[in-house]
Parts: structure tokens; C-alpha cells; sequence
């Protein structure tokens, strides 16, 4: 009989409670923000109304009716109680009642028609032109470049001007500040050219610095393998550094030895050759930079595993092999790497994961350049979200990216719990068993 | 072992020191040219001097903040966000690795596929949550996000040391009376103490190097840490002194060096199998 531990619960309960807020939320959250049209522009929280001459223009690209247009642009003037009200207190009651008497629901399309109604009346003419001005500006029934708080009154406003209510709730739209729910975002992805782009060279990236991280750490844990313990152990101290040294720090180094100015250009200099910037001067040089120096890091983590591994394989099969005289190429070929085929499988599947995701030594080291030629897919994600030159922000194009590798993320670890066998991790706890 | 011995050492040590080459060269003129000065066109330094290390006593330039700011706000961020992943992973991956409660294989698949996602896809939408929730920009938000997004990892690291305590110890201690609780203050936790100094330090470090979530999430000159600093420093230059971005750089490395030379053996127990699958 199996018993339950709820204290098992309450152990877990505060770990639950920080993984849940800041990694599940997120995920989440990326999956409904990938289909609104958040950015800089829109804000995060909600919007106003505000119709102004670039929402006209994108109204008239949707297809408003033009007379439609010209009557939202031109604003106009109409005299109204409202109005009339409002010239009663400015001026005296005596004006309104003979604007009313004139012009009483009037209206004017221009702003000199208006003016010159005021002008021309009989008994209380409004003489001084900053006066009349202001007086005008009381009729005034246009809602353009006026900000709304919120959609009940800027429906109201909408309807002061006499538009046609079938097109209200188009205009209304339009005039929304705020983000919307969209799912542009989607298919902007699959129709950008430059999305395939990345898509590529994400490929390359992770294709190249798999083989360089696996190759290259196989490489250093066999010879440091053969070494005696001193020497050995220096190797595998200087090939530990990428790893534990800061990314800014250790992409500064790569910066100093390749820059214009630095090791390489010197170096070659001394050979009459004339300096030029190697991380960053053709996208050959930038791709084989990107690959080294995630490589170095990819391989001293693959150092680490494979030589823990090779180190568990009996020393008398090796003595026996020699003995039969391998050579120390067929003693590699037939006795090591045979024994360090699930090393490899992990180092490979583990990298995958995070090589598809990592950006941060790209970000540092060439930014995506030159031009766009080492910009990975969760590099434009971050570029689209979170920094770029134009300043606006897409956050919600952002998170469509992030998205398809939250996607990618899943499936992959679906994938890793068939080749790992996840039924050996949750052995049941003796105890309660 | 030791290796077997009939074979001829000088070819590996030769190819090995050449492929090696780039990387202390790097490491080398890091330390070298923090302390020298260089004239154009040479690799040989002038004159041995300190003044690359002026960041200590004055500001780099105008408008930039004291070095010591950074160092504190380093610190802070990452001892707080080791200690809190310490602690709570200390009891989850004991609930984890030991304890029979409902669902238990399901968050064991959660914390691996946890596992799967690394900061970046989740960053957007922790940066507009931060944004929602007053804390961007803030060095509280940076450490909380830091925590929650090393916290699968640490307890998965930690699982994996209570795994390795034997059952016996705990048996014992039940059949004694003691609950269950008891039995893991008193009894287990010794037994994993290397690795929870292990995860204390490994967290620490992980915490220092930090570069994405301070950038993104507080990059005001307030919650500035080192490698924001330091970077800024080097974006910054349009003509680029590397050797005080290399003076600034030894002094952001040397905790990560001494802790690594110190705590070697420990940090080994994660680096080389914390994060076997």
C-alpha cells in the first residue's frame, strides 16, 4: 500500500509558486501577446481615441467613402445650443440671442465663414480678431487631433459631426490608439523574406556550432585524455575558461584580438599586410567568428562530460588493446568513441535546445551584422522587441517570434523524453512504496 | 587513470598548444595589457603603468556612474538570487527526489521541459509583465525574474545530489519515529551539504556573469551591474581602449577566478554532471 506524502506539496509549494509567476506566465502571456499588435506606439496597457491626419490616411487606404473623409478633415462649425450657451458666457447674453436669431443651426464648412458671421452681426458685432477667433473656436464640431478617453465619448463626438453610423464603428477603430488583437502578426512571419533569412541562418548556426562544440570538445577530451595529470590538467583549466568567464568579458577578448586594432590586425601587420577588422569585415569573417566563439564555449562543456566519461572506461580493456598493439588511433576508433555514443547523443540534443535559443554571444559580438547577415532567429526576435534603431517596438511581432521557438522548445523536449527514457527518472521513493 | 604510457606524448602537447594558442593569447594580453601601456603597431608594451585602473577612484567619463554602484548592485543581485534558489531548491528537490505526493511525475516532466525553454523566449513577455507591475527597471525585478528562471535548473541540479544519499539513512530515521520532516533536517541534509555549496556558488556565478536581464530589464544607470557597465563601456568608445575595458574586466573577474580556483571540486560536481539529463 502506497502512501501520499503531502509534505511533499508543501516542500515544492514555494518553488511553485516563482516558476508559475515568472516562467509559466511568460509563457503564456508570449502566446497571447504574438497575436496583438502591441508596441512602443500602442503602450501595454490600454489606449485612447484620437483621430489625426495619419489615421485619415489609413482610413482612405481601407477604402472610406471620400466624401466621408473630407467631412472628418474639414472639421466644420455649427451653431447649436451648445455652442450658443458657451458664446454667452464668453461675450454677452445679448450676442448669443442675435447669433441665434441669424444663424441658428447654421452650419459652416470653413473656418472664414464662421468668422465672418461673427463679424457681420448687426447689433453685437465681435470686432477684435483674437475675440472672434475664440468665439469661432466655441462652434467649432470637429474631431480631429482631439484626444478621447475612452469609446462611449468618442462615439459621441463621432456623431456631433453627422457621420453616417455604418462606417462609425470603422472609424472608431481607426482612431483606437491602444493595442488590438490581431493576427497580422502570423502571417507577416510567413510572407517577410527576411524571415527565411533567419530561418537560415539559424540553421547554419546551430549546424555549425554543434559539429565545431562536438568535434572540438571529442578532440580535447581524447588528447587531454593521453596527457600526463599536470599537463592535463592545465589543458582543461585554459578550455574551462570560456565557460565560466562572463559572456561580456570573454566577447570583449574576442573583440580586442580581432578588432582593427587589435592582436590579428598587429600581428598581421608585422607581415606588411594592412589591418582590417576580422570579426566584422565580410560576413565569412563574421559567421566564423560567431561559430569560434560559441564553439569554444559549446566545446568546453562537451570537454567536461566526454572526459568524465572516457575516464569510466576500465583501464584494462585500454592495456589489453595496446597490448595487442592498436595503434593509439584504433585504441580512439574502437575502444573510446564507442563507449561515449550516449555522451554525444546528450551533448547533442542539449545544445540543440539551447543553441536554437541562445543569442546572448551573437549579441555581443557582432549584433547581427554585417548588415543582417549573423542574425539568428531569437536575435530578431529580441531586435523586434526589445532594441532596435527605428525605436518603435513590435512587441507583439516579438513574441510571434518567441512564440515559434516556445513551439520548437515543446516539441523538442517531447522528442528527449522518448530517447531518455523518462520512466527512469520518476522511480518511485521507497519509503512510501 | 593514468593514461597508457607506450605512446609518444610530444605530437599531442604540439597540436594541443597550437589549437590552444588564440585562447591564451586572449587570456594573456587580458592581464598584460591592463597593467601596460602598448604604442600602435606592436605587440610589446611601452611602460608598466595603473592609470587603466583610474575606474577605481574617479568616473570613466561624464555622466557614468561610480564603478562601486555596479559592484554593489552585482552583489546584491547575485548572493540574493543564489540564496533564494538555494533555499527553495533545497526542499523541492528534496520533495522531488524522495517524497510520494500526487502528481509527482507530472511536475518532474514540467521542471524538464522547464528546463527546455532558456531566458529568451520567455524575456518579451517578462519585460512587459515587469512593465505592468511597476518593477522594470528595478533591480527587485531583475533579481526575482533571475530566480525564477534559474530555479528549474537548481532543482534539478539539487535532485540530483539527494539522489545520491542512501535510502538506509532515511529508513533508519523513520523506523527510529522520527517524521519525515525531521529526518530531512537532520539527517539528509548533511549528507548534501557539498552540493549545496555547490549550488550556492554555482548560482553565484551565474548571477555575476548575467548580461540579457539587467539590459533589457533595467537598463537606467540606477540597477546598473558590471556587465552592463562594462559593456556600455565598450559600445560606447568610438575610439576603443581596450586596455581599459581590460583593467575594468580583470576587476569583474577576479570573484569568478578565485571562487573557481577555491571551489573548483565543487563546482565540478555541477559543471561536469548537474546537467546530466
Amino acid at each position: 500500500m502506497r502512501r501520499v506524502n503531502w509534505l511533499g506539496l508543501a516542500f515544492l509549494s514555494p518553488a511553485l509558486v516563482m516558476v508559475a509567476l515568472f516562467f509559466l506566465l511568460p509563457v503564456v502571456l508570449t502566446g497571447f501577446f504574438a497575436f496583438t499588435n502591441m508596441s512602443t506606439a500602442t503602450g501595454v496597457t490600454g489606449g485612447e481615441y484620437l483621430l489625426n491626419t495619419a489615421t485619415l490616411r489609413s482610413l482612405a487606404d481601407d477604402g472610406l467613402p471620400k466624401d466621408m473623409l473630407e467631412k472628418l478633415a474639414s472639421g466644420g462649425y455649427r451653431v447649436d445650443a451648445e455652442g450658443l450657451a458657451a458664446l454667452a458666457a464668453a461675450t454677452t447674453a445679448a450676442t448669443a440671442a442675435e447669433m441665434d436669431r441669424l444663424h441658428g443651426g447654421a452650419e459652416f464648412a470653413e473656418r472664414r465663414d464662421m468668422e465672418r458671421a461673427l463679424k457681420d452681426l448687426r447689433d453685437n458685432a465681435i470686432r477684435k480678431t483674437r475675440e472672434r477667433k475664440a468665439a469661432a473656436d466655441l462652434f467649432k464640431r470637429s474631431i480631429l487631433n482631439e484626444r478621447f478617453a475612452d469609446e462611449a465619448q468618442f462615439a459621441a463626438a463621432l456623431a456631433e459631426t453627422g457621420i453616417a453610423p455604418t462606417h462609425a464603428a470603422e472609424i472608431t477603430a481607426g482612431a483606437y490608439t491602444g493595442w488590438a488583437w490581431t493576427t497580422e502578426n502570423v502571417s507577416l512571419l510567413f510572407a517577410l523574406p527576411s524571415t527565411l533569412r533567419y530561418a537560415a541562418n539559424t540553421a547554419l548556426y546551430v549546424t555549425l556550432t554543434l559539429a565545431f562544440s562536438v568535434g572540438f570538445g571529442l578532440f580535447l577530451a581524447i588528447t587531454t585524455f593521453y596527457l600526463p595529470k599536470g599537463q592535463a590538467t592545465t589543458f582543461r583549466a585554459i578550455w574551462f575558461l570560456p565557460r565560466i568567464l562572463p559572456p561580456v568579458l570573454y566577447v570583449m577578448m574576442w573583440r580586442w584580438f580581432t578588432w582593427d586594432t587589435g592582436f590579428l590586425a598587429t600581428f598581421s601587420g608585422y607581415f606588411g599586410m594592412s589591418p582590417k577588422n576580422w570579426m566584422l569585415d565580410t560576413s565569412y569573417h563574421a559567421w566564423t567568428a560567431v561559430v569560434l566563439i560559441n564553439g569554444f564555449v559549446g566545446s568546453s562543456m562537451g570537454m567536461i562530460i566526454f572526459s568524465s566519461a572516457i575516464r569510466a572506461i576500465p583501464t584494462s580493456m585500454l592495456l589489453a588493446s595496446e597490448v595487442d598493439g592498436a595503434s593509439r588511433w584504433q585504441q580512439v576508433r574502437w575502444i573510446i568513441l564507442p563507449q561515449l555514443s550516449w555522451p554525444i547523443l546528450f551533448i547533442t540534443c542539449y545544445q540543440t535546445l539551447s543553441l536554437l535559443t541562445s543569442f546572448e554571444y551573437i549579441l555581443l559580438a557582432t549584433d547581427g551584422g554585417p548588415g543582417r547577415s549573423t542574425e539568428v532567429w531569437s536575435l530578431a526576435a529580441y531586435h523586434t522587441a526589445l532594441n532596435n534603431y527605428g525605436g518603435n517596438l513590435e512587441y507583439g511581432l516579438g513574441a510571434a517570434f518567441a512564440l515559434v521557438l516556445v513551439v520548437m522548445g515543446l516539441l523538442a523536449s517531447l522528442l528527449y523524453f522518448r530517447l531518455f527514457n523518462f520512466k527512469r527518472l520518476i522511480t518511485t521513493p521507497l519509503i512510501e512504496g | 587513470m593514468s593514461a597508457p604510457s607506450s605512446y609518444r606524448n610530444w605530437p599531442i602537447l604540439l597540436v594541443l598548444s597550437l589549437v590552444s594558442l588564440p585562447l591564451m593569447i586572449m587570456c594573456l594580453y587580458s592581464v598584460i595589457d591592463a597593467f601596460t601601456d602598448t604604442g600602435p603597431g606592436t605587440l610589446l608594451p611601452a611602460r608598466v603603468t595603473l592609470e587603466h585602473f583610474r575606474f577605481l577612484w574617479e568616473p570613466v567619463a561624464e555622466g557614468r556612474g561610480s564603478i562601486w554602484t555596479a559592484t554593489a548592485n552585482t552583489f546584491i543581485f547575485a548572493a540574493t538570487s543564489a540564496l533564494v534558489v538555494t533555499m527553495v531548491s533545497l526542499t523541492a528537490g528534496y520533495a522531488l527526489s524522495r517524497l510520494n505526493f500526487p502528481a509527482r511525475g507530472f511536475f518532474l516532466a514540467g521542471l524538464i521541459v522547464l528546463h527546455a525553454f532558456p531566458t529568451i523566449t520567455l524575456i518579451i513577455a517578462i519585460f512587459l509583465i515587469l512593465q505592468m507591475l511597476g518593477l522594470y527597471d528595478t533591480l527587485i525585478g531583475v533579481i526575482v525574474v533571475k530566480t525564477a528562471l534559474e530555479l528549474p535548473l537548481g532543482i534539478w541540479i539539487m535532485k540530483g545530489f539527494y539522489d545520491t544519499v542512501p535510502w538506509e539513512i532515511e529508513m533508519a530515521g523513520v523506523q527510529d519515529g522520527a517524521s519525515r520532516a525531521a529526518v530531512w533536517w537532520h539527517l539528509v541534509l548533511p549528507q548534501v551539504q557539498p552540493g549545496l555549496m555547490a549550488l550556492i556558488l554555482f548560482s553565484f556565478l551565474s548571477g555575476w556573469s548575467e548580461y540579457i536581464l539587467p539590459q533589457v530589464l533595467a537598463p537606467g544607470s540606477e540597477a546598473q551591474v558590471l556587465s552592463t557597465y562594462l559593456n556600455s563601456l565598450i559600445l560606447d568608445d568610438t575610439k576603443a581602449d581596450f586596455n581599459l575595458f581590460k583593467a575594468v574586466g580583470l576587476f569583474y573577474a577576479a570573484p569568478v577566478v578565485v571562487i573557481y580556483l577555491f571551489f573548483q571540486k565543487h563546482l565540478m560536481n555541477i559543471y561536469g554532471g548537474g546537467t546530466k539529463g
